[in-house]
């Protein structure tokens, strides 16, 4: 410390700011999670882990919206990587006319705002008169025309799905960067050693994309646990409970005005993103490291 | 120097500015947020008279129903509510939105002695009248509307019992007619079944209402509502509400009766007029009425609660919203209203031209001696948690949830807003 240029108070505002800004409030918000703080008295009580117990009660159905929770997480880091990184090796490599035209139009759904792409898919995949089922019911494959969204055997695939149409493109412009710093000249290196496509791609491709791979799995996994416009405004959570998720709760107990049920489902969503944030962070390390040591 | 002469100028221009008459008062507008469903036509034409006549401008948000009670709550606990904002009347709803700390007291305006003392109960907390309701709620009652010709062509009677009913929609069914329009996309509509049936719960059980408020008394264990939950899902089971009942909406209802499509539809008794406005042709003499038949109900369902206006304390307009208030309710306002308003047949205030047709009449007068107050206006904790009854009663029918299930839940949520509420029952 005493060999850096500028004096230690020189921190000091930007931490006084992040105290203030974000450790009170994050600790306040675990504090009333131990509260029967709520809209209907100005009275506030300390009730120990009463929260907690419920939310983790088997008669609660919370532990089924954060098992959804992870199930959304799962799923769309799994598609928007794989597909993310399927289209980003296409228009890096296979197409060659119109690229730019093709990386707008594939990045064009992630600018759209949540609740348009919500409200466009909702009358797609309506299950009477939705676009997709009246094109399947045309080429005769009435077997298919399923009821999207509102069978709750598939309506949670229904969300990850448009999720996934949503976000890709912003996960293929992440990863389109991380391939074209990848030098030609290691493929050509491979090809002269008689290194097929897969091989390439394999020992290649994969291990120097890894640091943007992992970028792209540490914001799906964050935006995955704190998933909220997109289920709530193709679903609402339905139908009855089968796709509601960690932030849809807390958003219905704070406008029920459940203060502390919802600071405490908050406080649980925050664990769990430490704890996978931790392990996010623990594995880049690694990686890192790794690469130091090679 | 010549910096502080400069800004010394700008300053006193721009209080030279605000001063000038024309520029100083910015034209008002009011915001309304209002779920969906309850600010009709005739409201708005209403609401661009008022501004040809004062310059304020009403700003009709309208949320879908089954998000509305979440951004209004979100918007009063944020301290950002709009100035006017709508809510059932009826105790626990108003509870639900804290009126007492949320809304302007509007008992001492001259509206007030007017309306119904009925409907006005309803929107009084402690002795202050809280909010306007301009809407029909006497005659305003929930019924089961179907199709005369399509009943007479099969040689349809009016179920009288849950069995008549499931024998018409059989009959219906085997001749390729949807018999019941039933949208549960709304997350509102389906309740009805069961929350208006709660005469018959009453009938059953004398006195449950009152039990049930004083907490002496639970839901579950209930046999007339396990059976009501239980005939609902069979009757969806059987396909009587149509393959996509899930997915329908209730912007669809006139089409339906209108086009024939389905034979029943869970509606106001004046539905028949709103079906003409959208059909010119339909004859509204073709829809007959009867009470939801679920747990053999046949007592008359009435709601004096209905959908009703408030002003937010902290609105820096309340009064422009008064003035507002004042101008619905002037007399021939309130005419303007029921004559431009499908769904109205009378209006909650005196000398008004009520638009009973004689079938709508007949109908009334059969019930004269036979109704009682729904459920959701005569039990407490009921009206806020009417979406989350309507997410258990998709979930039923969805097999997520079993009748006691159902009936599980509304106790629970009762008892947390009871607890919430601080409720003296509960202790």
């Amino acid at each position: 410390m005493s060999s850096s240029r500028y004096p230690v108070y020189f921190v000091l505002p930007a931490v006084a700011l992040y105290v203030i800004f974000f450790i009170i409030p994050s600790i306040s918000g675990i504090a009333y999670s131990f509260t029967d703080w709520s809209s209907y008295s100005d009275e506030i009580n300390y009730i120990g882990w009463q929260n907690f117990q419920k939310i983790f009660s088997p008669s609660e159905r919370y532990l089924t919206y954060i098992w959804n929770t992870l199930v959304f997480t799962g799923l769309t880091i799994v598609l928007k990587t794989v597909f993310g990184l399927g289209l980003a090796l296409l228009l890096n490599e296979g197409v060659r006319r119109f690229v730019n035209l093709y990386r707008v139009l594939i990045y064009l759904p992630a600018i759209l705002p949540t609740l348009v792409v919500a409200l466009i898919f909702r009358s797609i995949l309506n299950p009477a008169t939705g676009l997709l089922n009246n094109i399947l019911r045309f080429v005769g494959l009435d077997a298919l025309a399923l009821r999207w969204l509102v069978d709750p055997h598939i309506a949670m695939l229904s969300v990850v799905a448009v999720d996934t149409w949503k976000g890709i493109g912003y996960i293929m412009v992440i990863l389109l960067a991380g391939l074209q710093t990848i030098p030609r000249d290691y493929y050509e290196a491979a090809q002269i050693d008689g290194a097929g496509a897969w091989s390439r791609f394999r020992y290649i491709t994969l291990p120097l994309l890894m640091p943007a791979i992992m970028v792209v799995t540490v914001l799906n996994v964050l935006y995955g646990l704190r998933v909220f416009d997109i289920v709530y405004a193709l679903t609402n959570g339905g139908p009855g409970y089968a796709t509601e998720v960690i932030s849809t709760e807390i958003f219905k107990a704070f406008s029920k005005g459940q203060y502390g049920l919802g600071t405490a489902v908050s406080s649980i969503l925050f664990v769990i993103l430490l704890v996978a944030g931790y392990f996010v962070i623990r594995l880049l390390e690694r990686d890192r490291n790794k690469e130091g040591a090679s | 120097m010549r910096k502080l002469v400069l800004a010394g100028g700008l300053a006193m221009a721009m209080a030279g500015l605000a001063t000038t008459p024309g520029l100083a008062q910015e034209p008002v507008t009011l915001t309304y947020l209002t779920s969906q469903g309850w600010s009709l036509d005739a409201h708005q034409a209403l609401a661009e008279k008022f501004k040809q006549e004062t310059g304020i401008t009403i700003d009709t948000q309208i949320v879908p129903a089954d998000q509305y009670a979440s951004v209004l709550k979100a918007k009063l606990n944020s301290g950002e509510g709009p100035d006017i904002f709508g809510s059932q009347s009826g105790g626990t709803e108003f509870l639900n939105y804290n009126v007492e700390k949320t809304a302007v007291d509007l008992s001492g305006e001259a509206w007030a002695k007017l309306e119904d003392p009925l409907v006005a109960a309803q929107a009084t907390v402690n002795g202050k009248l809280y909010g306007l309701t301009f809407w029909d709620s006497l005659g305003l009652v929930w019924v089961v509307n179907y199709s005369k010709p399509i009943f007479a062509k099969y040689g349809l009677t009016v179920p009288k019992t849950y069995e008549d009913l499931k024998g018409t929609c059989k009959t219906l069914l085997d001749n390729g007619i949807q018999p019941i329009f039933e949208p549960f996309s709304n997350g509102w509509h389906h309740v009805l079944w069961f929350a208006e049936v709660g005469p018959r719960y009453e009938q059953v059980k004398p006195g449950l209402a009152a039990q049930l408020n004083a907490n002496k008394a639970t839901f579950a264990g209930n046999e007339t509502m396990r059976a009501n939950l239980t005939e609902f899902k069979e009757l969806y089971d059987l396909g009587c509400m149509g393959p996509n009942a899930l997915s329908d909406s209730w912007a669809d209802n006139t089409k339906m009766l209108g086009t024939g499509a389905a034979a029943m539809v869970v509606a106001p008794l004046a539905f028949p007029m709103a079906v003409k406005r959208d059909y010119p042709d339909f004859n509204p003499d073709d829809v007959g009425f009867f009470v939801m038949p679920l747990s053999d109900n046949q007592i008359l369902n009435v709601n004096p609660a209905g959908p009703t206006m408030l002003i937010y304390q902290n609105s820096p307009h309340i009064a422009e919203a008064k003035k507002y208030f004042d101008f619905l309710t002037r007399p021939e306002n309130i005419q303007f209203f029921l004559d431009n308003a499908p769904e109205a047949l009378t209006m909650p205030f005196p000398n008004v031209k009520d638009k009973f047709s004689p079938a709508q009449k007949a109908f009334m007068e059969a019930y004269k001696d036979n109704r009682g107050t729904v459920y959701q206006t005569a039990v407490t904790y009921v009206v806020p948690q009417w979406m989350d009854m309507g997410k258990d009663m998709t979930a039923l029918v969805t097999e997520a949830m079993s009748p006691d299930d159902v009936l599980d839940s509304i106790d629970k949520r009762r008892a947390e807003l009871a607890a919430a509420a601080r409720d003296p029952a509960w202790k």
